[in-house]
């Protein structure tokens, strides 16, 4: 899930930089320093505005200038039992790993619907059910977060598709949906 | 009296008869006259005194009556209270026992004194009240009294009926009468009957000894000395519960009977698994009465050595311990014979008895391959058993071609399609030997089966698979491990019994109890208590878990993927493995993660196997690591197999394919094969050990050789993304802007030093000649050779500078500073060899240091490296790039800059003469040809003061003096980055000690102070030790401490300026120290 969070950076530097755009460094290194990083709980996906930007203090001992900058930033917590979308990055026989953006995961075979089967010899190597849904490296999947796990600048999640409307886009839409579908056609 | 006597027998024998025929339940029978009675010792039973039951019934009336005769009456009484006889209840519980006790000191005590007063007897009443509920008169104790007194009359089997006077038995008046008022009581409203006992009991209520509720405290119930003795009376082992069959069969058949036994009861304790087997233990009151009853009887041996039971200890006798059952699919362990002992075995069939079970096993065999072939035969020509030496045969299945080989006459039975063989006396079905065993040659607890063991047990499906029997392993370690495991916190659900599907958190666990505060369901909300046996941990998808307790994945940390009742299979954190393991062994981890870490050895780590084989971790396990060797092969290795870890080498850098750099942390994609891509984690020689997290098997990890990869990224990626440019920034820059960006190579002027110089050629055809240098360009020299009138065009690269008088190696090119380039190779001791000659001096005349000093290639030079970072400057660039990815090149042109901490400025501090020699060239450079740093003191004495404040953009021309030093090192890196210049380090250079100590021969070598001090003091000498540096053996002595004394403040990097080297040396002016000759001090440094 999305959020708008008011947060806080602590941004230093080198003497070099001191001047009349240092503000514009300090944000410019704002960005480079936390935009696309994850915090363990979330992943800070932009930044919209600073805040505030407090005075620089001189650190005693390397003479780099530290400055508090209060900023808004859009982050995304990816909550257990949230669905996202996700692209498959790598399948093999006990599941397969997806990427919803910056977070990476990977569905069991376990969390697979029973007729969606690994199919080893497909080049590549594919689940399906020999109808209508492949999911293949490449493939758009739409997933449930059943559980997710921090790790050291990153996240990592576990999900399902065993459940109705999830899986890739043909499962997406039940005959029901395309029906409707057809019929506004 | 005599007739009232007969009457009175008779009417006990009808009372008695009375009560049989109505059946009355043993719940109208009052305690002081229930049977217990006259097992109380105070009457002997009546057929044993005499033979005569009757007789003795009489004289014991006699005896009673003597005494009470006159109050004798109302009989109708007694007949209700009195209680049939039961000889033959020899199962007694304890409450009887202690009825008994009761009734026995009543009978002691009206047996003592008939005439008690009625307060005295009065308590008594308390206990005949209770006893007569259904009575509803109002009767005189002293009634009470003879009634119980005929009571023991009374008491007869009915066998003795046959004794009887003639009419007796027939006399019904008694009866009916009885019959008469109980119709009556039974047609009273229960209303009137609960008023006529309110009114009977009200008065006496107080002052009960014993209520007459159902509840009595338990240690009122305990038996005591007046109780009949228990004795343990030793039996066969294993025979126990016949011996006591045994003895209640002999009952039966000698009931009523003369010999009938005396015994209260008899029992075995816990059967075969007991501590206590080998006894019976049997109750009675006079040991003499257990050795009538036991004698003769099979297994028991009641002529050993009884053994009393003490009181205390027969409660615990009866205490009942719950034998688990054994059921066909659970595991056990052998104990006999010696070669399976300790062995896991399946149960596959129990008796009804359940002492005797059917079970399979992994036979150890050795197919009679150590059978002494000379073992002595007995008559029978069969050799003679020996115990079995050494090591038991490892545990196999049977072998039918194995068996044939040496021992075919004792294999038979055998059909194909059964799989069933006898070999030896032993059956083998499937390859398991299947055995009769007996329960106590069997442990059943605590088998606790490792998942090794137990695959030994999994029968292979025909389709390959392995189906383990998981529910009957989960049977036998659940029984081991069931209460340990539970935690408060634990989120816990019950499986059975009542409270099935409760599902709550453990709040607290006492033994094998747990308090839960159940959380879904009708008892939401509520606290219960409920035993370990039925409950299991509740987990749901996507928890994560971490294993612990017994399993073979004990500390791997997962999340959860599936569970089926109490399995729960989770994908492993590390390496993307699925694990089912019981929920049982599982706890909810914290978010942090396994440590993933055995001793010092992590995942991912690096190391060295053997001296040619170095290995990738890619799997911690309990107490073994799995590694990937730079074959490409996976091994399992011990910790202490692994001869040391290799510290990951930061900068190790290598070449891909294309000859491009790469680096750990850079992604690369493998040219050909499966065109794999990873990050590189470990770069050792040709190796990389590359990781790609979505790989599964190792971690992710493979390897491959850096010629078969090529970077991913883009060339330089990496050095631009080490921080936004400084150079657009710096102020000093802007003032001073370096105008068209690379500097064009300095050119030398005048005449080519390198002319008429001696040279060996290094490279091409005429390598290894001796020649001169007759003529030179930038590039190319003629020269002359020695061996051969000939001169030949040779590239300037190719040449070696010799020397002409000492044959050493020099660099034409080179000013002074060269011997600083050269001296961090140099070790001291030379230093003091060189100084001690006049070599120094020579040194001083070679024309490299010479033509230094006009060259001043530091002005030329001076900032080619600005932009042109990598190349070396100068002439050297138009040559030899290489010099330019020399490391010291590549340290040295990397700026410490705060965004980057990593790198240091002059990371290759400890080689960079650069710095001693930026240290004394105050920007004369011009005068300061010689570098090599010694001199710089009496600059430095001159105007240290101006050095220092210059201005960095300033101070840079200067700084890259080193120049001549094949090694360029860091002073190239200077003027590869302009920001570098304001560094407080290089303002500091000047007055390194390193200058300082130059001039103190002293401590280098003893003859050369004098030479060296007499001079003045002042600048003049100084140079000296610097040409000494050209020159080769005197140029030592300078030069370590050239090297020494900035080395720390290099090291330290861009902040370095606190170090001593720089800052403690500051305040003084180095002219001071050299002229205070205090020496000492400085070669501490």
């Amino acid at each position: 899930m999305f959020f708008v969070l008011s947060l806080t950076h602590q941004v230093t530097l080198h003497p070099s930089y001191f001047g009349r755009n240092m503000h514009e460094l300090v944000t410019g290194k704002l960005l480079k320093d936390v935009e696309g990083t994850c915090t363990g709980r979330y992943f800070i996906i932009t930044i919209m505005d600073t805040v505030d930007i407090s005075e620089g203090r001189i650190l005693p001992g390397s003479g780099l200038a530290e400055f508090t900058v209060h900023y808004r930033a859009v982050v995304w917590r990816p909550f257990k039992g949230e669905t996202v979308d996700a692209i498959v990055t790598s399948v093999n026989a006990v599941g397969f790993f997806a990427d919803a953006g910056p977070l990476p995961l990977f569905v069991s075979s376990h969390l697979i619907p029973t007729d969606i089967k690994f199919d080893p010899n497909a080049t590549p190597p594919q689940f399906t059910n020999n109808e209508d849904s492949v999911i293949e490296v490449g493939t758009h999947v739409r997933v449930k977060l059943i559980g997710t796990r921090a790790e050291v600048g990153g996240m990592y999640a576990i999900a399902s598709i065993r459940e109705d409307y999830l899986g890739s886009p043909a499962n997406e839409l039940p005959d029901v949906y395309k029906a409707d579908h057809e019929q506004l056609d | 009296m005599g007739a009232s006597q007969g009457e009175h027998l008779s009417l006990n024998f009808s009372q008695l008869f009375d009560n049989k025929t109505m059946a009355s339940p043993s719940e109208d029978v009052s305690p002081p006259d229930s049977p217990a009675s006259d097992g109380s010792g105070t009457m002997p039973s009546p057929g044993r005194v005499d033979g005569s039951p009757a007789i003795a019934r009489r004289q014991s009336e006699d005896r009673l009556d003597a005494g009470n005769d006159d109050e004798d009456e109302d009989p109708e009484e007694e007949g209700e209270e009195t209680a049939p006889r039961e000889d033959d209840d020899d199962e007694e519980d304890e409450e009887d026992d202690d009825e008994e006790e009761i009734t026995a000191s009543v009978l002691t005590f009206t047996g003592s004194s008939k005439k008690a007063p009625r307060e005295r007897r009065n308590q008594f009443l308390d206990v005949e009240a209770e006893v007569d509920e259904d009575e509803d008169e109002n009767e005189d104790d002293e009634d009470e009294l003879n009634e119980l007194k005929d009571n023991f009359i009374a008491d007869t089997h009915p066998d003795d009926l046959a004794d009887l006077p003639v009419g007796g038995e027939t006399d019904d008046r008694r009866h009916r009468e009885l019959d008469r008022r109980r119709e009556m009581e039974a047609s009273l409203d229960a209303e009137k009957q609960a008023e006529i006992l309110r009114q009977r009991y009200s008065k006496i209520r107080t002052g009960r000894a014993l209520g007459d509720s159902a509840v009595v405290p338990k240690r009122l119930l305990l038996p005591s000395v007046d109780d009949p003795s228990i004795w343990a009376v030793r039996c066969k082992e294993g025979k126990e519960r016949e011996a006591v069959f045994a003895i209640m069969k002999r009952i039966e058949e000698r009931m009523g009977t003369k010999e009938e036994l005396a015994i209260t009861s008899a029992f075995e304790r816990g059967g075969t698994h007991s501590t206590m087997k080998g006894f019976i233990y049997v109750e009675a009151q006079r040991q003499a009465d257990i050795m009538v009853a036991l004698t003769d009887l099979m297994n028991v041996y009641p002529r050993t050595k009884m053994m009393l039971v003490e009181i205390k200890e027969m409660p615990d006798l009866l205490r009942v311990t719950k034998t688990p059952a054994l059921e066909p699919g659970a595991y056990v362990r052998l104990k006999r014979p010696p070669k399976y002992a300790g062995d896991l075995a399946q149960v596959i069939d129990v008796t009804d008895t359940g002492l005797e079970l059917r079970v399979r096993f992994v036979p150890r065999l050795d197919y009679g391959l150590h059978e002494d072939v000379n073992a002595p035969t007995d008559a029978f020509g069969a050799k003679r058993k020996r115990p079995v030496a050494g090591p038991r045969p490892p545990q196999r299945l049977f072998s039918e071609v194995e068996a044939r080989k040496r021992h075919s006459k004792l294999l038979g039975g055998g059909t194909a399609g059964a799989k069933s063989w006898n070999y030896a006396g032993d059956e083998y079905v499937n390859g398991y030997c299947e055995k009769e065993v007996k329960l106590q040659t069997l442990i059943v607890k605590d088998v606790n089966p490792t998942l090794e063991e137990v695959t030994r047990f999994a029968s292979g499906a025909e389709d390959g698979t392995e189906n383990l029997d998981l529910n009957a392993l989960a049977a036998s370690l659940k029984a081991s491990t069931a209460n340990a495991s539970y935690l408060p916190g634990d989120i816990i659900e019950v499986y059975e019994d009542e409270q099935k599907g409760v599902i709550g958190k453990a709040i607290s666990v006492q033994a094998d109890i747990v308090t839960m505060a159940v959380s879904e369901g009708d008892l939401k909300g509520q606290t219960i208590e409920v035993p370990v046996k039925g409950l299991r941990k509740r987990f749901r998808n996507g928890d994560h878990v971490k294993v612990i307790g017994g399993s073979r994945f004990r500390d791997e940390v997962g999340m959860v993927v599936k569970i089926s009742e109490d399995r729960v299979t989770l994908l492993s954190d590390h390496g993307n493995t699925e694990i089912t393991v019981f929920s049982k062994d599982l706890r909810e981890a914290s978010d942090s993660g396994g440590s993933g870490s055995l001793g010092k050895f992590e995942l991912w780590d690096l190391v060295q196997l053997d001296p040619s084989t170095v290995a990738c971790i890619v799997k911690v396990d309990r107490e073994s690591l799995v590694v990937l060797d730079q074959n490409n092969q996976t091994r399992t290795v011990m910790p202490s197999q692994i001869s040391n870890k290799l510290e990951k080498r930061r900068h190790a850098v290598a070449t891909d394919r294309n000859g491009n750099e790469i680096r750990l942390d850079e992604t690369v994609k493998e040219n050909g094969g499966e065109a794999r891509s990873g990050k590189i984690i470990h770069i050792h020689r040709a190796y990389l050990f590359l990781r790609n997290p979505s790989q599964n098997e190792n971690a992710g990890v493979f390897v491959t050789r850096t010629t078969a990869v090529s970077s991913v990224a883009a060339k330089g990626a990496v050095t631009a993304s080490t921080g936004p440019d400084l150079t657009s920034m710096n102020p000093a820059m802007k003032r001073n802007p370096a105008t068209g960006g690379d500097m064009a190579p300095p050119k030398s002027f005048g005449r080519d030093r390198s002319i008429g110089q001696t040279v060996t050629i290094r490279k091409g055809p005429y390598k290894g000649l001796l020649g001169i240098v007759k003529e030179a360009t930038d590039s190319n020299a003629r020269v002359e050779l020695h061996t051969k009138n000939k001169t030949v065009n040779v590239s300037k690269d190719d040449l070696a500078f010799k020397d002409k008088l000492t044959g050493q190696e020099f660099n034409p090119n080179s000013r002074g500073g060269f011997g600083g380039g050269r001296g961090g190779a140099t070790p001291r001791g030379r230093g003091g060899l060189g100084s001690a000659t006049p070599g120094g001096w020579d040194g001083g005349r070679t024309p490299g240091a010479a033509g230094g000093v006009e060259r001043t290639p530091a002005w030329g030079a001076r900032t080619p490296a600005v932009a042109n970072g990598g190349r070396t400057p100068a002439w050297k660039s138009s040559g030899d790039n290489a010099g330019g990815r020399t490391p010291g090149w590549a340290d040295g042109s990397r700026t410490v800059n705060p965004y980057d901490g990593s790198r240091t400025s002059y990371g290759g501090g400890n080689r960079t003469p650069a710095w001693s020699s930026g240290a004394k060239t105050p920007a004369y450079g011009v005068s300061d040809g010689f570098a090599a740093g010694s001199k710089t003191p009496g600059y430095g004495g001159g105007g240290n003061d101006t050095w220092g404040s210059k201005t960095p953009a300033y101070q840079q021309p200067a700084s890259n003096d080193n120049w001549g030093s094949n090694q360029q090192q860091s002073n190239n890196g200077w003027g590869a980055n302009s920001y570098d210049a304001p560094t407080p380090g290089v303002n500091m250079s000047a007055p390194t000690p390193a200058a300082m100590n130059a001039p103190t021969p002293g401590a280098y070598s003893a003859p050369t102070p004098a030479p060296y001090n007499a001079p003045t003091p002042a600048a003049a000498p100084t140079p000296a030790p610097g040409w000494g540096g050209g020159g080769g053996g005197g140029w030592g002595a300078p030069t370590p401490q050239a090297m020494d004394a900035p080395t720390p403040g290099a090291q330290q990097g861009y902040y370095a300026a606190p170090t001593p080297g720089a800052y403690g040396a500051m305040p003084e002016t180095p002219a001071a120290n050299w002229q205070d000759d205090n020496q000492p001090r400085y070669t501490d440094n």
